[in-house]
């Protein structure tokens, strides 16, 4: 199967007799291309437009983050899969305010009952959630009656929020403690495993997207302006909870990342080389784990991701309306 | 599916394998590939194998797997590449 292809280290990536060649201070390392999915790059990395031409004959995105694992932008190959019906028909639902305000309405029930079972989960391990589970409930009610992608976007802020916040709960970690989120930067080890976490799943979805004819250019929940892609961030919302959050507290409550995994620098913070490996370690291997599904048998949760894109293409086609994934653990 | 490629061909052809196998599969050792492939791939493989192959001459052996499940790689010495190595 095709796996997606980490670089942290820095060097030279080529073309070379038809497969891809990293070329290192520790020497050259051969990449066998018809097994690769998509790149991500953390290391300094030369690449030349031989390189890109070859990765685009293969479909293969590559995705850049910079020195702290902020993402960067991606190398997204021209569209391998065409179909101008999908895109007509993706704008058709962004145009049309109440199929629009459907899908960002479901997108926002997927995440936020991802996040409900999440914390369902760790209720039964005795954590005390009792209240933040009621108190998401009973926030959630506002969707239903919200008419405008504003007010939508805010009553799921509240509820992150309040989700963000009982983490200090999931959590019992010394040395991790979460106050509020911050974002460029992260002002703690948390709130940095969040942000490196969203960007990595950011990028993994945007790759499955662009297995499908959907375009990702088009976003229902998060708007469809300058910013290039929106789709990806749309679909991730439902699977944060899922992929992200369960790394984070597995990592974090299991002790494989501690705080000797972080860089500071005044006010911030970010992991550090070790730290990042251990993380995306992690998450690609969440993202390979098998659920039972009810119609599909077994599953990876990266297989999940294209069958929610697949459930767009249904959706845009009057056959099935749109479900969100919801766990069922 | 996973495999394990070995082959033993004509001195004069090993850098053409060699140079097929790697687009497919991570090179381990000489003459020695592994990785995972799906059906489709291991056939494009096989075909351009026999393309540059001598079939009275040389002889290339593919052994595979449904799952790893059972497998267990042992190294002895110094520790060659593994197909699971993603991160670099």
């Amino acid at each position: 199967m095709k796996k997606p292809l980490y670089i942290f280290s820095s060097g030279r990536l080529e073309r070379r007799e038809n497969t891809l060649s990293l070329e290192t201070q520790e020497g050259r390392k051969v990449i066998p291309i018809n097994s690769v999915s998509e790149i991500k790059v953390f290391g300094e990395l030369d690449i030349n437009k031989r390189a890109l031409e070859f990765l685009t004959r293969n479909q293969i995105p590559v995705h850049f983050f910079n020195h702290y694992g902020y993402y960067i932008g991606s190398f997204y190959p021209r569209e391998a899969l065409n179909s101008g019906f999908i895109i007509l028909k993706q704008a058709e639902h962004y145009l049309d305010r109440e199929k629009r305000m459907y899908l960002a309405k479901g997108f926002v029930a997927g995440a936020v009952n991802n996040i409900l079972k999440n914390l369902e989960y760790y209720r039964r391990k005795g954590k005390d959630l009792k209240e933040t589970i009621s108190s998401i409930e009973e926030k959630f009610k506002a969707v239903s009656s919200v008419d405008s992608i504003a007010e939508l976007m805010q009553v799921e802020g509240e509820i992150r929020k309040t989700y963000y916040e009982s983490f200090n709960l999931i959590i019992q970690v010394e040395g991790f403690y979460f106050d509020k989120r911050t974002k460029r930067p992260p002002e703690n080890p948390i709130n940095a495993l969040i942000s490196f976490g969203n960007s990595l799943l950011y990028t993994t979805v945007l790759s499955e997207i662009y297995r499908t004819h959907l375009d990702p250019r088009i976003g229902y929940l998060h708007e469809t302006n300058q910013r290039s892609f929106s789709l990806n961030l749309d679909i991730s919302e439902v699977f944060k909870p899922v992929i992200v959050d369960r790394v984070i507290f597995s990592l974090l409550n299991k002790g494989q990342m501690q705080l000797k995994h972080f860089d500071s620098d005044v006010g911030f913070s970010y992991l550090n080389d070790k730290g990042r490996s251990i993380f995306v370690k992690e998450f690609e291997d969440k993202l390979n784990t098998t659920i039972k599904h009810r119609n599909l048998g077994n599953v990876s949760y990266r297989r999940l991701m294209r069958i929610e894109c697949y459930k767009l293409y249904k959706h845009f086609m009057d056959e099935e309306i749109y479900k969100p994934f919801v766990g069922e653990w | 599916m996973f495999v394990i490629l070995v082959y033993d061909v004509k001195e004069e052809r090993v850098a053409k394998a060699l140079k097929i196998c790697r687009k497919y599969l991570t090179w381990v050792q000489n003459s020695v590939f592994e990785g995972e492939i799906t059906e489709a791939k291991l056939r494009m493989l096989k075909d351009e194998l026999k393309g540059i192959m001598d079939e009275t001459y040389d002889s290339v052996i593919i052994y595979k797997f449904r799952t790893k499940q059972y497998y267990e790689r042992e190294t002895l010495g110094i520790e060659k590449p593994s197909h699971e190595d993603f991160i670099v």
